[in-house]
C-alpha cells in the first residue's frame, strides 16, 4: 500500500488507486483547487502548478483550505 | 519586558484589507505599540460595515486607508502607518508589503485569501503570513484556533462557517478571530523576526 500525509493523517492507497498529482487528490477529497493552498513536504506548490506536480509514496501534504468572511 | 516593546516598535506589520479583520487587527497592533504599518484597501466606510469593522458613522463615505490612518493616529500616534488605497492583486503585492516582517491576511474572498497566502510563500521568502478562514455566525467562540501550519503559515479560524452560507457577521465573532490574528501577529514579531 501507499501511504499520503494528508494534513497530519496518513492516507492509504492501492498503488493503482493512488492519486498521480495534487489535481487528482484535490478531486478525489472534492476539494475545489481554486480555495486551496498547498505545501508539500514543506514546499509551496503554487495552485498553477497543481496538476503538474506528481504525488509519491510517503510525502506528507498540508492542504489549507479557504472560505469567505473577513 | 524592555525587548518585548522594543522589538515591536521596530517591527513592520502589513494589513492586507480593512474589513471586518483589518480595520480590528490594526487597531490592536496599534496599542501594542508596533513600528509601522502598512495599509492597504480599494474601499471607503460604508454604513453596513459599522457592524463589526473599527470605523465611526461620520467617516462612512470616506476613504478605509484614510479613516483608518486617522484612527491609528487618534490610539497611538508613534504608529508610523503607511497606506495605499488600491486593490491589492498578485503584480503589486510583493511591492507594496516589501519591508513588512509580517502580513495580515484581511480580505473577503476565499479566492483572495488563496492568492495572497500562496504569493506571500511562494514569491516573499521571509515574509510570513497570517491568515483567517472560517469566522462567520455567532457563538461557538472555541471553534476559533489559531495553527501553526508551517514556519511562514498560521492560520486562525474554524475553516468552516463561510459568510457564503452563512450570511452573518458578528463584531463579536469576527473580533474573536482578528483577535486571534494580532496576537499571532506580536507572538511572531517579538519571538521570530530578528533585528
Amino acid at each position: 500500500m501507499n501511504v499520503l500525509k494528508v494534513n497530519g493523517k496518513e492516507k492509504t492507497f492501492a498503488p493503482d488507486k493512488m492519486p498521480a498529482t495534487i489535481v487528482d487528490l484535490l478531486k478525489l477529497l472534492g476539494i475545489d483547487s481554486a480555495t486551496v493552498v498547498a505545501e508539500l513536504d514543506g514546499q509551496i506548490i503554487e495552485r498553477a502548478n497543481f496538476a503538474a506536480t506528481a504525488l509519491k509514496d510517503g510525502q506528507s501534504i498540508e492542504l489549507v483550505r479557504f472560505v469567505g468572511g473577513g | 519586558m524592555a525587548s518585548f516593546a522594543l522589538k515591536l516598535s521596530k517591527s513592520v506589520a502589513g494589513i492586507a484589507g480593512l474589513g471586518g479583520l483589518g480595520s480590528n487587527v490594526a487597531i490592536a497592533l496599534a496599542r501594542a505599540g508596533v513600528g509601522k504599518l502598512i495599509i492597504a484597501d480599494f474601499d471607503n466606510v460604508e454604513q453596513s460595515n459599522l457592524n463589526r469593522q473599527h470605523f465611526f458613522i461620520d467617516q462612512v463615505g470616506k476613504s478605509k486607508v484614510e479613516c483608518m490612518t486617522e484612527n491609528i493616529r487618534r490610539v497611538n500616534p508613534r504608529v508610523k502607518v503607511e497606506g495605499h488605497k488600491l486593490m491589492l492583486a498578485a503584480d503589486n503585492i510583493p511591492e507594496i508589503f516589501a519591508n513588512a516582517d509580517c502580513i495580515a491576511e484581511c480580505f473577503d474572498s476565499a479566492g483572495a485569501k488563496q492568492m495572497i497566502v500562496e504569493m506571500v510563500l511562494a514569491k516573499m521568502s521571509g515574509v510570513k503570513i497570517v491568515s483567517v478562514s472560517g469566522l462567520a455566525g455567532y457563538g461557538k467562540s472555541n471553534d476559533i484556533k489559531t495553527k501553526r501550519v508551517s514556519p511562514r503559515l498560521v492560520m486562525i479560524g474554524d475553516g468552516l462557517t463561510a459568510i457564503d452560507n452563512c450570511k452573518i457577521l458578528t463584531a463579536a465573532r469576527v473580533g474573536i478571530a482578528a483577535m486571534h490574528q494580532a496576537n499571532a501577529i506580536i507572538e511572531l514579531l517579538v519571538d521570530e523576526i530578528q533585528i
